[in-house]
């Protein structure tokens, strides 16, 4: 095969790789998929590094892509730690849930309705409710667990 | 006899109070009721070693006086250099210097020994220890009472070192030193606004006297090329004649007169105005008496008001060079004796009629320092020691009085003390009467050498005459031998004896004349009266009459307890017989003329017999007498409780109350102007240059502000933010490479 058109494939596979993270990173507020995203990225990458090594007959390109294994694998590690701790902290997955660390005198950022989808409505089993339900403050609550 | 020994024995003596200032330092507050141990001991022993020294001075002056036959006067000093505290080689000489000068400029520390200075250290110790003690019980319970004894250590240290120092410089530095602590002593209560104030005072004005010392220090190095008092042998030989030393004063033409001289004098003049309350200066003195009494004593009348006179009389050659500058000290003396003896007569603080009183007998010292005849000089240094003695007693005696009058010290409001403070009463009677100049107390003596000093440059011939007629007291008695202490006498030997006949003839100056002499010795008598009656006048109001105590004492006015009333008790004994003994045996004369600044030819030369002046003491007593009757007439028994004087003088009541207006004057003059300007430079300080600094401060916070908007907490929006960043990078560098 022609190795400028292997070069050339290889390098769309990893263009298009940390494209695709780089949407999911800027568009998913879900802490797991934009980490999930990042390592897309990171592949990405990677591939070019390796195309680039073969291309040009050099390991070092390779050599590189191990180290960067490696230190993804650490990184997967703490990362997963502070999403845990995330959670622990807010009970939720979702980045703008940390939104209170804006500049103090800045609005909030206020969620738009999505477009309505058709879909059939989730039934989950409820209990009877009992008691009075208490009074949330969703910003106070995050404050807090901040 | 080795000179180590005396030698070793003078650096104690401002050792001790410094160590007892420091060890008050350290463990003031751990001693509480006992602090004033350290500065008692310290002081005391350092007294014992000052009258040591004295006597063995005296015992030089002697020896040195019976073993030659020469004519030339007796000159004894001793010196000892501690260690070099600057040296600067190859400093920039002035061209002028004699060719002795090396090219380095060196400041040791040096402390010397000679009778001006012994007189002087057994003076401050002695008064200091008696002030120490009383202070035991006058400042007892106060709430600063370890911080007072330090503070009376560290003023002996510092005073004993500005007169034992041999240095220009190292004057300077005590000089500072000792108005720092006279700082800190009137501003002892430093929460009362008026002792506060009257502190800020005293530093204030004394600085316009430090500036003159300053400058003149700077104009004698300029001028002599060292600021050593003493001859110094460098390591190769030469010798660096010192500014007072022994080979500069047997030379003729070692002092430089005219214009440099002059200033040199009046700048020293100007120095010992500020430190010794003379016109125009004199406005701090009795506003320190805001201070504790006994600080007052020892320091605003016994010793720091007389640096003044310590410096003009150790200066005194420099002085001779210049005739108008000598007699300038005259007429300020005499005028400030005058002004404040007025004052004096219409105050109602007896504090403040001893601080008058302070005032004008510092200005009697100048006047006889003026004269600049040995007589002069002695009798003022003779006035010095009379004074440090009855003043100390008075104002230890005042400060008994408001100890038991509950503080108040304002004379309408208490009378008839002597029935309830019968000791007191009585050493203060006589200190008034030493003060007042009655024989035989110690006042009469010192005054009437003033005052003959005075006499015999206003009526040069008189004198003459009168000491003619008693020649063979003058051969028994002139100091005539020279010696040469402890430098090599051969050499300048002949030099002294030369210098001799071309001291006498030197040209007067425009002041120096008879008739300004004659007015200064008028003005002088006339104060002496004023001095005698607003003495009395305060002994009448406080002492006779029916007994009245102010409610501030409450039931418990008594006699004050022993540790003060046994310092009176010894002042007043001192009051009572040194002026007769001193004066009868002419001790302190013959042992001060042996001073090398006394011994100088010029000075030398003026010598005249001891004599007592009749006609001047019947004068001066009359004066006296006058005084004490019109007081008497005014203020004692029944008429002692108010102004029964003032009523006669009218608008001049007035004039004196408000101490002609001086202060007022000032306030007008300097005070309020540079007020003004303060304010001004307040104003533009801060509108122009802090809106200056404030409006750069306020670019980065504005910047920030504008910037600030983009944390808006939302991770999406940084990661956008970084990506889009990276695409410009991107895009940037890939349009630089196809460029």
């Amino acid at each position: 095969m022609n190795p400028a058109a292997l070069l050339h494939d290889a390098l769309l596979v990893g263009a298009i790789l940390f494209a695709l993270g780089l949407v999911g990173i800027l568009a998913r507020r879900n802490l797991i998929v934009m980490f999930l995203s990042a390592e897309l990225m990171l592949q990405g990458i990677s591939v070019s590094l390796v195309a680039w090594s073969r291309h040009h007959g050099d390991w070092g390109g390779q050599v590189l892509v191990i180290f960067v294994l490696t230190v993804a694998a650490c990184e997967a590690a703490l990362a997963l730690v502070f999403v845990l701790q995330a959670f622990a902290r807010t009970g939720r997955l979702d980045a703008a849930a940390w939104q209170a660390l804006r500049e103090a005198n800045l609005p909030r950022a206020v969620d738009h309705g999505l477009p309505a989808v058709d879909s059939l409505p989730l039934t989950f089993p409820r209990l009877t409710p009992a008691g009075v339900l208490p009074e949330t403050d969703d910003e106070l609550l995050q404050r807090e667990h901040v | 006899m080795s000179s180590t020994s005396p030698l070793t024995l003078l650096v104690l003596v401002p050792l001790l109070p410094l160590v007892a200032a420091l060890v008050g330092v350290v463990f003031g507050r751990r001693l509480g009721g006992w602090a004033h141990l350290p500065a008692v001991v310290g002081i005391g022993a350092s007294a014992v070693v000052s009258l040591a020294l004295l006597a063995g001075t005296a015992e030089r002056v002697k020896s040195a006086g019976t073993g030659a036959d020469s004519a030339a006067p007796v000159s004894v000093e001793g010196v000892t250099t501690l260690w070099q505290w600057a040296t600067v080689e190859r400093a920039e000489l002035p061209a002028a210097l004699p060719p002795a000068g090396t090219g380095a400029f060196s400041i040791p520390v040096a402390l010397r020994l000679d009778p001006l200075t012994a007189t002087m250290l057994a003076i401050i110790t002695c008064v200091g220890l008696l002030v120490a003690i009383y202070s035991t019980g006058y400042m007892h319970g106060d709430p600063g009472y370890p911080r007072f004894f330090v503070l009376v250590s560290m003023f002996v240290f510092s005073m004993t070192m500005l007169v034992a120092a041999s240095n220009f410089l190292l004057v300077y530095v005590f000089w500072e030193a000792v108005g720092a602590c006279s700082y800190l002593l009137i501003g002892f209560w430093y929460t009362k606004p008026e002792a506060a104030r009257a502190a800020k005072k005293a530093f204030l004005v004394n600085r316009i006297g430090d500036f003159g010392l300053a400058v003149a220090t700077f104009l004698l190095w300029m001028t002599y090329g060292t600021l050593n008092f003493h001859d110094v042998t460098l390591g190769d030989g030469t010798l660096v004649p010192g500014i007072l030393g022994q080979a500069r004063l047997g030379d003729a033409a070692g002092y430089v007169g005219g214009t440099i001289g002059a200033a040199i004098c009046l700048l020293l003049l100007l120095a010992a105005c500020g430190k010794s309350a003379q016109l125009p200066l004199h406005v701090w003195l009795p506003d320190a008496m805001e201070g504790p009494t006994p600080a007052s004593a020892l320091i605003h009348a016994a010793t720091m008001v007389t640096a003044g006179i310590y410096l003009v009389a150790r200066c005194a050659p420099m002085f001779m060079a210049c005739p108008d500058a000598l007699a300038a000290v005259s007429v300020v003396g005499a005028t400030t004796a005058l002004v404040a003896a007025l004052i004096g007569t219409v105050q109602n603080d007896l504090k403040r009629v001893l601080a008058y009183s302070t005032i004008s007998q510092l200005g009697y010292m100048f006047a006889s320092l003026g004269t600049g005849t040995l007589l002069g000089f002695s009798a003022a240094i003779f006035h010095l020691v009379t004074h440090a003695f009855f003043k100390a007693l008075l104002f230890l005696g005042a400060g008994s009085v408001m100890h038991s009058m509950g503080g108040v010290i304002d004379m309408r409001r208490f009378g008839g003390l002597r029935r309830i403070m019968p000791v007191t009463a009585a050493t203060f009677l006589v200190g008034s009467l030493a003060l007042a100049g009655v024989a035989p107390f110690a006042g009469f003596f010192s005054k009437d050498e003033i005052l003959a000093a005075l006499h015999g440059k206003g009526w040069p011939h008189a004198h003459a005459e009168t000491h003619e007629a008693g020649p063979a007291h003058h051969a028994a008695v002139e100091p005539t031998v020279f010696p040469g202490a402890n430098t090599a006498a051969g050499a300048r030997f002949a030099s002294f004896r030369r210098a001799d006949d071309q001291g006498a003839d030197r040209s007067p100056g425009t002041l120096d004349r008879p008739a300004t002499w004659r007015i200064l010795f008028w003005m002088s008598l006339v104060s002496a009266g004023l001095t005698a009656f607003y003495t009395f006048r305060a002994v009448f109001m406080t002492f006779t009459g029916p007994t009245r105590v102010p409610d501030e004492a409450g039931h418990h006015a008594h006699e004050s307890p022993l540790p003060m009333t046994g310092p009176l008790l010894v002042l007043a004994l001192a009051s009572a017989v040194s002026g007769w003994w001193l004066f009868a045996t002419h001790a302190l004369s013959d042992f001060l003329a042996a001073t090398p600044s006394f011994a100088a030819p010029a000075v030398a030369a003026t010598a005249v017999p001891h004599a007592f002046h009749v006609d001047l003491a019947v004068q001066g007593s009359l004066a006296a007498a006058i005084g004490i009757v019109v007081a008497a007439f005014g203020h004692l028994g029944r008429r002692s409780d108010g102004p029964q004087m003032e009523r006669f003088l009218g608008p001049l009541q007035v004039l004196f109350s408000q101490k002609f207006f001086i202060d007022q004057i000032y306030a007008a003059l300097i005070v309020k102007p540079l007020l003004a300007l303060a304010y001004l430079a307040a104003l533009v300080d801060r509108l122009v240059v802090d809106g200056l600094v404030d409006a750069l401060a306020r670019v980065p916070a504005g910047l920030g502000a504008i910037v600030r908007r983009l944390q808006s907490g939302l991770l999406q929006r940084y990661a956008l933010a970084g990506a889009l960043g990276t695409l410009l990078v991107v895009l940037a560098l890939t349009w630089r490479m196809r460029g």
